[in-house]
């Protein structure tokens, strides 16, 4: 009975440990999933302290809920994601595993941007042989000129409502970033003209919200399910659609591996157009407003070059 | 072992009950198909040679409110022509308490070690290593309670305890079996590297209180008792793990290295046991994912055992390599092929084997630790 009495012990220890470790910290933790809601959080409320979980250079499907993301977690005051079944495969883990009661599900320090946008393409009957479609509708809602501020105003209320004390600092900011949001908008509008009824190639839905948007007729997909790596028998199937005459390029993202891509600009002969999926950490693409930019200008170029060449 | 064999007719029911899609209000319901074909037998195998079930799963889970959620595994197996299902979960866990604590209550999967607390469809081998099979039974679950604090530290560092019926690792007479600690710390390298190490202790306090007698008939029988507790145990079980994941940029999807290893050391493994009577193996893991699709992996170990032979033992050691490639088509199935080489001293079913094995996942599909 002597080690019964040891192991009470211990448990206890362990017990008071997790209790009495409870943290009393002055500054905000945010968790974001995916780097574009990182740089909104940042937008609204620049002194956070920011823990991104994925970076362009990842597929954010496919991540795992390592360590360092779990112990993250446990310090977040609010968990900024995407939804709809983007992070199925880890985020659910790393809320259990992190067992922070400010991030649960119906809290108010869970977000997903998902569940204040209408998305694209939502099924009422999916199964898996339609490849990885998520039922709620394509969730790469952050491209998107019209949705975004939706998304933006919700995060930023609900950042005011978690740090009542900034609240009318994250509302000025918001104010402001909604209107050069608007401005960066009717741009893109006007580059968009040059664009109507243009037709390319992507590998996956990343990028359709925004070709939807600029009237890119974006219906050739590298990908013969949605998240199966392009095979080559899809690739040779493609080459036999007669619209693929019409495309101006192939566009992909950075975390995409860009062979399949390079193999079928070879064979039609257009450019491969190689943009990050989301905000990068320097430069231009580091805001939204700043890819979404980049991604209309590479476009608009590419698609003035392929007529000045076929002219 | 109350409980712990419901009539194989029970399937059909369970799956009319869940036949449904999963809904908002219908806990999500998810299926794992494993099957395989086997050309030997081999030493400390859970599957014969032969084309075969493996692990066949049925899971039902969902939050149960904002407190609680709750799982429900069964797993159909069959040994020897007779089916049977067993309980492997079925518990509730609590959602953000404060300071970090989470709590796990009814049946589940101990956390000791780093591959006892997955699930074996996640595996990326056809069984688990040797030393596994002979000290947890391939993976150890029973009934109990599992209190976790994650601590407020920088980095990733997790102290967790449990306590056990403890029947379904040896039979005994104490209410309360096994008792574990554990401990977790983990990290990130740089952006392509992670890594966890973890340190675990088991008391099984079923072992020392003059069972020997049925200690010894088991081990007689080892070879062909497909009893789901461990075949060789100990007082104490110490485990020692550690993994280390690369992958370029940190996107695992395209490419990615899993190394991993873990020590296990048992003794007190009777009342005659001296310092010299004492279980212990180890295992190492490559794992390498080349392409979207494919993984390839190579792994080795060793197991020495010290099987009780009325007041003496008996010296059996078995080493085991294993080398796999596996395509799956989409995150959601997988099919593998195996080479396991065996050698060995005192067991008389060590062999070399062929083994192609396929684990399919239909409906939900939980997310996967780390």
């Amino acid at each position: 009975m002597v080690t019964d009495m040891g192991y009470t012990r211990w448990c206890f220890v362990v017990l008071l440990l997790g209790l009495a470790s409870m943290p009393a910290r002055a500054d905000f933790q945010v968790f974001a999933c995916e780097p574009e809601w990182a740089s909104l959080v940042r937008e609204f409320l620049p002194e956070a302290k920011i823990t991104t979980a994925t970076s362009y250079l990842q597929d954010p499907h496919y991540i795992e809920a390592r360590p360092s993301l779990i112990a993250a977690m446990r310090r977040a005051d609010i968990a900024v994601c995407t939804g709809a079944s983007l992070e199925a495969g880890w985020l659910p883990t790393l809320l259990q595993r992190a067992s922070n009661s400010a991030v649960q599900p119906g809290r108010p320090g869970l977000f997903y941007a998902a569940e204040h946008a209408q998305l694209h393409a939502p099924h009422d009957h999916v199964d898996r042989s339609m490849g990885d479609v998520h039922p709620e509708g394509n969730p790469h809602v952050h491209l998107s000129p019209d949705q975004l501020p939706a998304i933006a105003d919700a995060l930023a209320h609900r950042l005011g409502q978690l740090r009542p004390e900034a609240s009318g600092d994250i509302l000025a900011r918001y104010i402001r970033w909604r209107g050069r949001w608007s401005q960066h908008r009717a741009e893109w509008r006007q580059k968009a003209e040059a664009l109507q009824g243009r037709s390319i190639v992507i590998q996956h839905t990343s990028f359709t919200y925004l070709l939807n948007w600029l009237g890119v007729d974006a219906r050739f997909e590298l990908e013969p399910k949605p998240g199966l790596p392009p095979s080559a028998s899809h690739l040779s199937q493609l080459l036999t659609e007669p619209g693929l005459k019409n495309v101006d390029a192939i566009l992909i993202a950075g975390h995409q591996d860009p062979q399949p891509a390079n193999w079928l600009a070879d064979q039609i002969q257009k450019p491969v157009l190689v943009v990050p999926g989301t905000v990068t950490d320097s430069g231009e693409t580091q805001t939204l407003a700043g890819l979404i930019s980049m991604i209309v200008n590479t476009l608009e170029a590419t698609v003035q070059e392929e007529s000045g060449g076929s002219l | 072992m109350f409980n712990r064999v419901v009539p194989f007719a029970a399937i059909p029911l369970v799956v009319l009950a869940s036949g449904a899609a999963a809904n908002e209000l219908n806990p999500d319901v998810s299926v794992t198909l494993d099957g395989y074909y086997k050309q030997n037998d081999t030493a400390l195998s859970h599957r014969e040679e032969g084309f075969g079930l493996g692990h066949t799963e049925l899971s039902l889970s969902a939050p149960i409110d904002d407190m609680f959620s709750g799982r429900l595994t069964t797993v159909f197996e069959e040994h020897d022509g007779e089916g049977e299902i067993l309980i492997e979960e079925a518990y509730l866990q609590t959602n953000g308490l404060p300071g970090g604590l989470g709590v796990r209550g009814g049946r589940f999967l101990s956390q000791v070690g780093y591959l006892n607390g997955r699930h074996l469809h996640e595996d990326d081998f056809v069984e688990r290593p040797a030393v596994y099979r002979a000290l947890l039974g391939s993976h150890y679950y029973d009934t109990g309670l599992r209190v976790n604090a994650l601590l407020p530290t920088p980095f990733f560092w997790q102290v967790g305890v449990e306590a056990f019926e403890g029947d379904q690792l040896s039979e005994g007479d104490e209410s309360i079996g096994v008792y574990t600690l554990n401990t977790r710390v983990g990290g990130d390298l740089s952006v392509s590297q992670s890594w966890q190490v973890g340190l675990s202790y088991l008391n099984n306090r079923n072992i020392g209180a003059g069972e020997t007698e049925e200690e010894h008939e088991h081990s007689e029988e080892d070879d062909h008792d497909h009893s789901h507790g461990a075949l060789y145990t100990g007082e104490n079980l110490y485990i020692a793990d550690a993994v280390w994941k690369w992958s370029p940029n940190g996107n695992a999807r395209e490419q990615q290295i899993t190394l991993s290893g873990e020590y296990l050391y048992a003794d007190d493994l009777n009342e005659y046991a001296t310092s010299d009577d004492f279980h212990e193996g180890w295992y190492v893991s490559g794992v390498y994912q080349f392409a979207p699709q494919w993984s390839a992996g190579v792994r080795y170990g060793e197991v020495d055992l010290r099987a009780p032979h009325g007041d003496h033992f008996h010296s059996m050691n078995l080493q085991e390599t294993d080398v796999m490639l596996a395509w799956s088509r989409s995150h959601f199935s997988t099919v593998r092929l195996q080479y396991t080489h065996q050698t060995d001293t005192g067991f008389s079913d060590a062999d070399n084997t062929v083994i192609v094995q396929y684990v399919m996942s239909l409906g939900a599909h939980g997310s996967h630790g780390y």
